[in-house]
């Protein structure tokens, strides 16, 4: 497969949209070809995270081992499109076994070389990270339409939320410099980020998003927890709670859909608000504070697509 | 700062929940995967229910403070029990000196002439302003039986005072039931106390037939700035569950064969395999009732709404 071959392969890959030549060409340099039999594995669930794949040609399945001894088939993966990247960004093992569903040919893209694409400050890593939000929002937003799909009856009306939100004052920064979340960032570019925004408390039950209405304004929890929730008529599934350090409400903002959740503060909280227009100045950004509300969204939805793989393959399962 | 763990179910070697997987409780005392910080080397305790036993309905007793990776007591005993029930405990400790590490502060806890135990994953800040405005919540002839120092052992006969009569046999709705109201008074007297500190309490309490576990949390996600607890306090308090046919070792591991109905159950904080496909984690704010029945076990989950 010769080097042009390959760029134009790379060219059609969503992730890479917008990419130029020359920068398709100097990642081709970096990617290892390989071709898989019906059959072969990839690698299995739980085996580590090495090496991500752009599908060329073929398809593999990805599939989830659930109690009981048995495999779900969880997607099918086809030309242009990647497999593995979530071992990769969190570090953590696949979450899934990976084999060919046909004959295929495959890119390999090594942890080491997306790490440090990922890494740069360039425009280029820059859209990328944005690209990679943008396609783990999509795969999340599938992730509740199938969950969501279990549940009969239909969404509540889709109504904007009326919410009580007290202006607070910031909270301190030694807590926030050592909230988990926080650990990995330069101290001035965190600054920036959380003064981005304004601070709010809530009380408990308090409605922050409803599904189905845009939102305008990505939060962040501070204190406090906020249920993300699936609710039709008396029936709910949570599907995650926003605790200390995780931000809810900006798929909205990353693609122009609704919000795919109700969100709901379980506990009094006390709120980052980023209002829409900031959200957007950041989100565009190349600088190290857009780098901060990139990972931190990044971070979230790789969590979020872990923790909800486990319901969606029970969910399959029983079908 | 400890681990849990509960099985209801067919009789299962106890070895095969304590020492085989390669994320079992005993592995879990001094190598946690979801801790990060803590270490859980002050003690061990366990009740485990034995069809064989002389009294069935009676757990068998075992606590203590040794460490249980090195216990060989305990090893022989496992390599012998194969109970329907179990609780079990690693407990954790803050490296200070105002921790008491003593067989009468091991879980589980299980007063004399009651049937009913209970475990604990969690702490309640500020427990030492609380203590005494517990007391009048907790029946007389309950509070002459607390032995130790532990926040968990107040819990333990706040739980049993809420039931019509304590030393008899509920079921799991009893059980189910007689807990939240256990949290609500502890929200009423930490509210009372001014006590707003995250404060988890994850419980295993079981009569041997019927199982009740929670997964909460008072006051989620709130920690004064200075808080030691910030960075370990809300991956630790994590807790798992695993239904199917029977827990048996397969060629890549211990995991549950296809059981429907589910005929085993367990319980834990963190699962007991590396790999831990075909465990699911129990939500935050949950209550997971179980009753073992001549058809199998029977479960479910319910929000935890206190």
């Amino acid at each position: 497969m010769s080097e042009s071959a390959v760029v134009d392969v790379l060219a059609a890959v969503p992730l890479l949209e917008g990419w130029q030549p020359p920068e398709l060409a100097d990642l081709a340099r970096v990617l290892r070809r390989r071709s898989v039999k019906a059959g072969e594995l990839l690698w299995p669930q739980g085996g580590e995270g090495r090496e991500m794949a752009f599908v060329v040609e073929g398809s593999v399945a990805a599939s989830l081992r659930v109690s009981g001894d048995r495999d779900v088939e969880i997607a099918t993966v086809g030309a242009g499109e990647m497999v593995g990247e979530i071992a990769l960004l969190d570090g953590g093992p696949h979450t899934m076994a990976v084999h060919a569903a046909e004959s295929a040919t495959l890119l390999m893209l090594g942890r080491a070389d997306f790490a440090a694409l990922l890494a740069s400050q360039s425009p280029l890593a820059f859209r990328l990270r944005r690209r990679l939000a943008a396609l783990l929002t999509a795969r999340h937003r599938e992730q509740l339409r199938l969950l969501a799909a279990s549940l009969d009856g239909e969404p509540p009306a889709a109504a904007p939320p009326a919410v009580e939100l007290e202006p607070s004052g910031a909270p301190d920064s030694r807590y926030l410099r050592r909230m988990a979340s926080f650990h990995a960032f330069d101290p001035l570019a965190l600054w920036g980020f959380l003064t981005s925004g304004r601070y709010v408390r809530c009380g408990a039950g308090q409605t922050l998003l409803a599904e189905g209405v845009p939102s305008e304004a990505c939060y962040l929890t501070v204190n406090g927890a906020v249920e993300k929730l699936l609710v039709r008529g008396s029936r709910r599934i949570r599907v995650g709670l926003a605790g200390p350090g995780k931000p809810f409400g900006y798929e909205s903002l990353i693609d122009g859909g609704a919000s795919p959740v109700t969100a709901v503060t379980r506990e009094r909280s006390l709120l980052l608000v980023i209002e829409r227009a900031a959200f957007d100045t950041l989100f565009a950004g190349e600088d190290a504070v857009s780098r901060v509300i990139l990972d931190v969204i990044q971070a979230d939805l790789v969590a979020t697509l872990r923790q909800t793989l486990r319901p969606q393959a029970r969910l399959s399962a029983s079908l | 700062m400890c681990r849990i763990l509960a099985y209801l179910g067919e009789p299962l070697p106890l070895r095969h929940l304590l020492y085989d997987p390669d994320n079992s409780l005993v592995t879990q005392s001094y190598s946690p995967r979801m801790m990060n910080t803590f270490l859980n080397l002050a003690g061990f305790g366990m009740k485990a229910w034995t069809p064989a036993a002389l009294r069935p309905q009676e757990p068998l007793s075992y606590r203590a403070t040794t460490l249980p990776s090195f216990d060989r007591n305990l090893r022989s005993l496992s390599s012998q029990l194969a109970p329907t029930c179990l609780v079990a405990h690693v407990r954790g400790v803050t490296y200070s000196d105002e921790a008491v590490v003593a067989e009468t502060n091991l879980h589980p806890f299980q007063f004399p002439g009651c049937g009913i135990v209970l475990a604990h994953n969690g702490h309640l800040r500020g427990f030492a302003g609380m203590r005494y405005a517990l007391v009048e919540h907790v029946r007389p002839d309950l509070a002459q039986r607390i032995e130790g120092t532990t926040d968990s052992e107040w819990i333990y006969a706040l739980v049993l005072s809420q039931l019509e009569d304590p030393f008899a046999m509920p079921l799991a709705d009893e059980l189910a039931e007689a807990t939240p109201a256990a949290l609500r008074i502890l929200r009423r007297v930490r509210h009372a106390a001014g006590i707003e500190t995250s404060s988890p309490v994850n419980l295993c309490i079981s009569t041997g037939r019927s199982l009740v576990a929670t997964r909460f949390s008072f006051d989620y996600g709130w920690y004064p700035p200075e808080d030691e607890m910030l960075e370990t306090d809300l991956p630790f308090v994590s807790l798992w569950s695993t239904t199917g046919g029977e827990y048996a070792r397969r060629d890549d591991g211990w995991q549950m064969t296809a059981g429907d109905p589910p005929r085993s159950l367990i319980i834990a904080s963190e699962p007991l395999t590396v790999d831990d496909a075909g465990w699911l984690e129990v939500p935050e704010y949950s209550m997971l009732t179980a009753e073992l029945t001549s058809a199998g076990v029977e479960f479910e989950t319910r929000d935890l709404d206190v």
